[in-house]
């Protein structure tokens, strides 16, 4: 019966006065599950990490964890525990002082404490630092200490917000990937709260995308980033070209359709049914565009274009291309070979075959 | 322009050369300026009072001290005043903290009434609640007669609980501020981990809160041994020393035990203010979690909210109680006594014009006030030169020194020539400009400190010398400053007691003065009336602040609100 979800959220509304800052979410999180809630300041992910670990009352729904409603319970009486943006270290403590304050709680006996302080040292690379005080320690052991922290008690689910925002960018990457393996090699249940989806892309087993108080989509990182479900995904997760197109030829047999859009007639394979005369939008990542100076001797999807602007910013070169009135943008990567198109240079683009489609429903 | 002069050729004109002294050293000269104000306004008397217990006509002596030590009288006095000080922070301390709590992690309905009632004391002079407890437990008093109490009010018991209601909202605004900025993370973060909130107090709260918590008794502490009416009206037969001195001084006219009292008064004042600025700089806790925050309701256990509920309960009903009563007072022949509403204590010519008086004296101070600290709080910010600390430290002081110490030091240093100032309306104005001194440059000081000094670097980079700078940004930019301290200055200077006290003259007497005296005679009808003109006035002014503070979004320091004569 391990499959079980270990957390599962149910229509959960939250109330600021009259402003309504959930509104119905409903999740489940598998055990060992490391699930992103990324969105835009405002969109709630903060309240319903909040509800989760019970900082905050939630005024109308369920949140189960390991099969008990506990969202009547107030924190310290539930299996979650969090580690907060600022980390929220005791300042009057050593670091041991903060790791053993639950266990403390909980009245360990003094040498089981010992033990397990180590251990969980240990686990976050801090051993032999027990006896320092927090404001001795970098950001980046800090957060170490957070972590330890919230992990002594063996939680159920871990709660991490923003863990790393404040940490400057090397270390924000050191420590994305050191979570990561710490929490695969524990196996436990963790909801990370981000703002930043390059961090949610590349940490998650699932992302949660919300926007003002709602789900906008759940899916694995290459779901999010491949088959957003509406135009604010697409351009949360990175840059996309959007055009407007028109299904003109459906052939269900070659498994191919031809849409006309302002650019142009564009040939793709449908991955979902779509019905000759349906209004759609294309989705287009710059990454997926190739460029090339003279015409391609044979393919689909060609179209000729003036380049109006050009980057180089090392491993890729960033372009703007006028093509029909549109602009479109365009990242070729490794630049080296081909050498950066000037502006004005007249060139050919050549777009993909699988292009990602938004049915307007 | 084929050829440009170099700017070193000296300069032919005589003003020319005044004009560029004066930019260049402006403010060196203004920083002298007003130190020798202070010296002769505030170190000067202060000196006296020394100079004055040590002296006798047969040269220095330490007679006057072996005196005050051997007569049991004083050291008694001594002892009172250590006691009350102590008993009165650690009550203050309790319920500001109860309060404070209540007002930033409890329920949301409770937060706004319970914090206006416990601001309630500001607008009054301390000496309202000895007021009020006569009313209500005096000899003729309404619960004495009721209840039929033999408990005296005049005595320490009296002198306490009139001390702790004044003092109150002192001790809250400190805790509340130092609770603010409490980053409620920590608190829930040790929730989190399982802590009661019982366990989350003591271990957490507290211990954090700690050096705040040290900083407002301190300052409770010093309040309350320098506070002069209540004891001076409630004291009864037992000795205070700010009482004491003042009858030493009015009564006996015994200028030199009044200022060995006065001298015993100043070192644990100016002791405190040492630790309270210097040492105590630095030991926060609380600003890991940066900005303030009101955190977010959470669900009090009983066991937590039930106690902080009647403590906090219990201080906000006597406080309104105190505020009834005088109110109440004011429009009656005599409260309990003789209960018939009349206008006579309201239109007492006595008490109209001592108020007028007030007015008159503490426009003046105020206008003083407000330029001093302004112009002081600019020489100290941007001011590079050797004394600029030290300077701080005094134009500050005034504000930490007993106002019993100062009122004889004016008494003693203005008396004689060179500067004989006694029995004139100066005296009064200058002993409050640089008693409050503190409000205003504290006002200044943290204005200028939210101005970039490249505002002024800009002004000079496009042209302008530093006289224009300082006429054409500098003093828009610090207006709001400006009217803060005029404002506090005035507040304070109206119902400050006791300096004057030592520095009115027959036929020219102030509200506070008044108060006073009507109290002491038992015209309580007078004394209420006088007090809730000066409540008004306080309101008025407050108003004031409070309008210009939202219109122009100006940060108004809160410090100087809670200070006290």
């Amino acid at each position: 019966m391990n499959d079980f979800p270990m957390l599962i959220l149910n229509d959960i509304h939250k109330f600021y006065e009259r402003n309504e800052v959930l509104k119905g979410i409903t999740l489940e999180v598998s055990k060992g599950e490391l699930v992103t809630f990324v969105g835009p300041s405002g969109c709630g992910k903060t309240t319903l990490l909040r509800i989760i670990g019970g900082f905050t009352n939630l005024d109308s729904g369920v949140v189960l964890l390991d099969r008990q409603k506990i969202d009547h319970l107030p924190p310290n009486l539930r299996d979650t525990r969090i580690c907060f943006q600022n980390y929220a270290l005791f300042p009057h403590m050593t670091v041991a002082g903060n790791v053993s304050y639950g266990l403390k709680i909980k009245k360990w006996k003094k040498e089981k404490i010992r033990d397990r302080v180590e251990e969980l040292l240990k686990l976050v690379q801090l051993e032999g630092l027990g006896e320092r005080m927090i404001d001795k320690l970098s950001g980046g052991q800090q957060q170490r200490v957070a972590l330890a922290r919230a992990l002594s008690l063996e939680p159920k689910v871990l709660l991490l917000d923003e863990p790393l925002s404040n940490l400057d960018a090397n270390l924000r990457l050191t420590m994305r990937g050191e979570i990561r393996k710490l929490q695969e090699r524990l196996k436990i249940t963790t909801i990370f709260v981000t703002h930043d989806q390059f961090e949610a892309m590349s940490i998650s087993d699932r992302i949660v995308v919300m926007k003002e108080g709602l789900i906008q989509q759940i899916g694995s990182p290459i779901e999010i980033y491949e088959h957003p479900t509406n135009e604010f995904i697409a351009g949360f997760v990175g840059y996309v070209n959007l055009l407007d197109g028109t299904v003109e030829v459906v052939d269900i047999g070659l498994n191919m359709a031809i849409l006309s859009t302002p650019i142009g007639k564009v040939q793709c394979v449908p991955e979902k049914s779509i019905n000759a005369g349906e209004k759609v939008k294309l989705v287009i990542r710059p990454e997926t565009i190739i460029l090339s100076r003279s015409q391609p001797e044979k393919g689909i999807n060609l179209f000729p274009g003036e380049v109006e602007i050009g980057m180089y910013v090392g491993s890729l070169a960033k372009y703007t291309v006028q093509l029909k009135g549109e602009r479109i943008i365009i990242d070729q990567p490794n630049p080296r070979e081909t050498g950066v198109f000037k502006t004005n240079e007249k060139i050919y683009l050549s777009l993909p075959e699988n292009i990602h489609l938004l049915t307007r429903q | 322009m084929a050829e440009t002069e170099p700017f070193y050729l000296p300069q032919r004109n005589f003003w020319e050369k005044v004009k560029t002294f004066l930019n260049a050293e402006l403010i060196h000269i203004l920083a002298v300026l007003l130190f020798l104000l202070l010296a002769v306004f505030l170190l000067y008397p202060i000196l006296a009072v020394l100079i004055k217990s040590i002296k006798s006509p047969e040269g220095l002596t330490l007679s006057y001290y072996v005196k005050f030590f051997t007569k049991g009288y004083h050291f008694h006095s001594l002892i009172n005043t250590l006691v009350l000080g102590v008993i009165n922070t650690v009550v203050c301390l309790v319920v500001g903290f109860c309060l404070a709590y209540l007002t930033t992690r409890g329920p949301m309905f409770l937060r706004k009434p319970l914090k206006f009632i416990t601001m309630i004391p500001l607008i009054a002079p301390p000496y309202l609640f000895a007021i009020s407890l006569i009313i209500l437990f005096g000899r003729n008093g309404i619960l004495t007669k009721a209840l039929g109490l033999s408990w005296s009010i005049y005595g320490f018991s009296g002198v306490v609980i009139a001390q702790t209601l004044a003092f109150i909202p002192l001790a809250y605004l400190m805790i509340e501020n130092t609770l603010m900025s409490l980053n409620p993370n920590l608190e829930e973060s040790a929730y989190d981990l399982g802590a009661s909130e019982v366990r989350i107090i003591r271990t957490i709260t507290i211990p954090l809160l700690a050096p705040g918590i040290l900083k407002a008794g301190l300052l409770v502490f010093v309040m309350t041994i320098a506070e002069f009416g209540n004891a001076a009206i409630l004291g009864g037969r037992t000795p205070f020393l700010a009482p004491d001195t003042y009858q030493m001084i009015i009564g006996e006219a015994d200028f030199e035990m009044g200022s060995v009292l006065s001298v015993v008064l100043i070192i644990p004042c100016i002791l405190i203010f040492f630790l309270h600025n210097y040492l105590l700089t630095g030991k926060k806790f609380t600003t890991i979690g940066g900005k303030p925050v009101a955190s977010e309701p959470r669900r009090m256990t009983p066991l937590v909210q039930i106690p902080f509920l009647i403590v906090s309960c219990l201080a906000g009903l006597m406080i309104l109680i105190s505020f009834g009563v005088v109110l109440v007072a004011s429009f009656t022949q005599l409260l309990g006594v003789k209960n018939e509403i009349v206008l006579s204590h309201i239109l007492n010519f006595d008490s109209n014009r001592a108020i007028y008086n007030s007015i008159k004296v503490s426009l003046i101070a105020a206008i003083i006030g407000a330029i001093m600290g302004t112009l002081l709080a600019y020489v100290l910010v941007r001011g590079k030169f050797f004394g600029r600390t030290f300077i701080e430290m005094i134009s500050l002081s005034g504000f930490a020194l007993p106002g019993t110490v100062i009122g004889i030091g004016y008494l003693l240093a203005f008396n004689t020539p060179p500067i004989k100032l006694t029995g004139g309306i100066m005296i009064l104005a200058l002993n409050c400009v640089f008693r409050f001194l503190a409000v205003g440059v504290e006002a200044g000081i943290s204005k200028l400190h939210q101005i970039n000094i490249e505002i002024e670097e800009a002004s000079a980079d496009l042209g302008a010398n530093f006289m224009t700078t300082f006429y054409k940004i500098v003093l828009p930019i610090m207006l709001p400053a400006f009217i803060a301290g005029f404002i506090y200055t005035f507040m304070t200077a109206i119902v400050s007691l006791s300096a004057v006290v030592f520095l009115v003259s027959p036929g020219f007497e102030l509200a506070a003065v008044k108060i006073f005296d009507a109290a002491a005679y038992g015209e309580i009808g007078i004394a209420s009336a006088t007090t809730m003109k000066l409540v008004l006035i306080v309101i008025i002014c407050m108003m004031v602040l409070n309008y210009l503070t939202k219109k122009s979004k100006f940060e108004a320091t809160q410090k100087g609100v809670s200070k006290t004569v």
